[in-house]
């Protein structure tokens, strides 16, 4: 990581690395604080942290300057409170924690303010060969995992990235997500800028995306979903995106058309990656879901469908958990998501921990709610396993309708249009809701009450 | 609003309009088999509409109503749970 900001430092040096309503700070200045930041984490002797901080600039500095160091760095989720970082930090035996939250200052805690101070330490010169970074899994099926990488692993796809010119990327990812940091990485080694607005809410987004004219941007599709909504309710400007990338959720082939209905002007492509096996494959043929021919391939990533899962061989893979037996980083791993082979596609079903037993029978909540999501009046909707005392559980859904338009008559589409779906998958609860919670602007299937 | 039993009363009623079930129920009406024949899936229905509705079901007490009127006695003054 470091190597790739000396590069972009060199050759860009006065270039915005980091705009957003903080200010901008340049490939040169976050090449000073990230040698700082090796420095002063070599003569502290501090070989692993955690590091909450809500800019961006900061915490890009803190991963260059760890990466040089050989430290290991973990990003926390800046949603978690202070309690949940507790736990986590004990979990993950983090005694030292870079943060610039104020109810966390003192306690032995580091600011991220001290580590960039010249405290006069030598900055090291290369990045040892083996450099650790600790990711962590977003959490929405129980707690978070620490997940084991290697900087060299995960970065040894960036020689294929060349150096552009007038591009805005969006930071719609937490950091804490993989999500994010290969936003990160991708900005350092194309030399180019990242723009992060106030929150990762989509409004807040949106606004970001007009006030600095971004180009490129990535999301969840909960996220893009939520978008289109708040481009429907403001009647703003269109942002000017030469490129949208969905990917985190499985991609409803609906949402993809409305994207591209709505930005006409863009490129929109399909990401698929994990935490876990630690970079990206791309799909830009505009059709939902993977084509065959990624399975059992010889490429960095590779697929194979084992009992209806998909399974994946990734070069770029992580090492393990964090606290569980190291695993055999080149073989092949479940990723959990469920998918069916239709014709040439691999298509996605859903998460395996999110199919609902309704009385013995296994429903896929996503295949229902792309069908609801194609109806007129639905904005975001959301398919899960609602408890019930007679068969275990039933398929529930919950609208966000959008404005103007009845919710009886949505109802009665809804249903009419699962009507020829097995009995068991048929939707039993419609509810129409205000709001929905989203964990890293991914929305929760798992089941409830 | 009215009592929880006329409320009750309501979401049955919609619950058989939904369903395509002959809504010309009576409190004697079997809920299975010759009566309105609801399945297990249905029955589950209308227990999370009873559910969201009143906030509480008989079903989900454990209490497997035979007839309208059982539901509709669930929701008496005197019977719901504390």
């Amino acid at each position: 990581m470091i190597e790739l900001l000396r590069r972009a430092a060199s050759s860009r040096p006065t270039q915005d690395a980091v705009v957003s309503s903080r200010g901008s700070v340049t490939f040169a200045e976050l090449l000073e604080r990230a040698e700082r930041v090796a420095a002063n984490l070599t003569a502290r002797d501090i070989d692993r942290f955690g590091i909450l901080d809500d800019d961006p600039a900061s915490v890009l500095a803190l991963l260059a300057g760890s990466a040089l160091a050989g430290s290991e760095a973990c990003i926390y989720p800046l949603n978690a409170t202070d309690e949940a970082i507790g736990e986590t930090r004990e979990r993950f035996a983090h005694t030292h924690f870079v943060t610039t939250r104020e109810s966390l200052a003192g306690q032995g805690n580091l600011a991220t303010a001290d580590l960039f101070a010249d405290h006069g330490e030598p900055v090291p010169a290369e990045q040892p060969e083996h450099a650790p970074l600790m990711g962590m899994t977003t959490g929405t099926s129980g707690a978070p995992k620490g997940v084991l990488h290697e900087w060299s692993r995960v970065l040894r796809t960036t020689t294929r990235i060349k150096p552009v010119d007038d591009q805005q990327w969006l930071l719609a990812y937490g950091l804490n997500q993989f999500g994010g940091l290969q936003i990160l990485i991708h900005v350092v080694a194309a030399q180019t800028t990242l723009v992060a607005a106030d929150t990762f809410q989509p409004r807040d987004a949106l606004a970001a995306m007009r006030r600095w004219g971004v180009t490129h941007a990535s999301g969840t599709p909960t996220f893009w979903r939520f978008v289109l909504v708040e481009m429907a309710g403001d009647g703003g400007s269109v942002p000017p995106l030469r490129q949208i990338t969905l990917g985190g959720e499985a991609v409803p082939s609906g949402l993809l058309h409305q994207i591209e209905a709505r930005f006409p002007t863009a490129r929109v492509s399909q990401i698929y990656g994990a935490t876990e096996f630690g970079q990206n494959v791309s799909v830009r043929d505009g059709v939902a879901g993977l084509p065959v021919s990624m399975l059992e391939g010889d490429g960095d990533v590779t697929f194979k469908v084992v009992d209806g899962e998909l399974w994946v061989k990734s070069k770029s893979s992580m090492l393990g958990y964090y606290g569980a037996d190291p695993i055999d980083a080149d073989d092949w791993r479940a990723t959990g998501d469920l998918v069916e082979i239709v014709g040439d596609r691999i298509e996605f079903r859903g998460r395996s921990s999110e199919v609902i037993n309704v009385g013995g029978i296994k429903v896929h909540p996503f295949p229902v709610e792309e069908r609801i999501s194609t109806i007129p009046g639905v904005a975001v909707v959301r398919v899960f396993g609602r408890k019930n005392a007679m068969v275990g559980a039933i398929v529930a859904v919950e609208v966000i309708a959008s404005p103007g338009h009845d919710t009886e008559t949505i109802d009665a589409a809804i249903r009419e249009a699962c009507a020829d779906l097995p009995p068991a998958a048929r939707p039993r609860s419609i509810r129409f809701v205000e709001s929905m919670s989203t964990t890293g602007n991914k929305i929760s299937r798992s089941a409830s009450t | 609003m009215g009592s929880p039993r006329s409320v009750a009363e309501q979401t049955i009623q919609r619950f058989l309009t939904r369903a395509n079930k002959d809504a010309d129920v009576k409190p004697e009406t079997p809920l299975f088999g010759d009566g309105i024949g609801l399945d297990s899936l249905e029955t589950a229905e209308l227990s999370s509409m009873l559910e969201d509705d009143l906030g509480s079901d008989p079903f989900s007490e454990g209490i497997t109503a035979q007839t309208v009127g059982e539901i509709l006695d669930f929701y008496s003054d005197d019977a719901q749970p504390a």
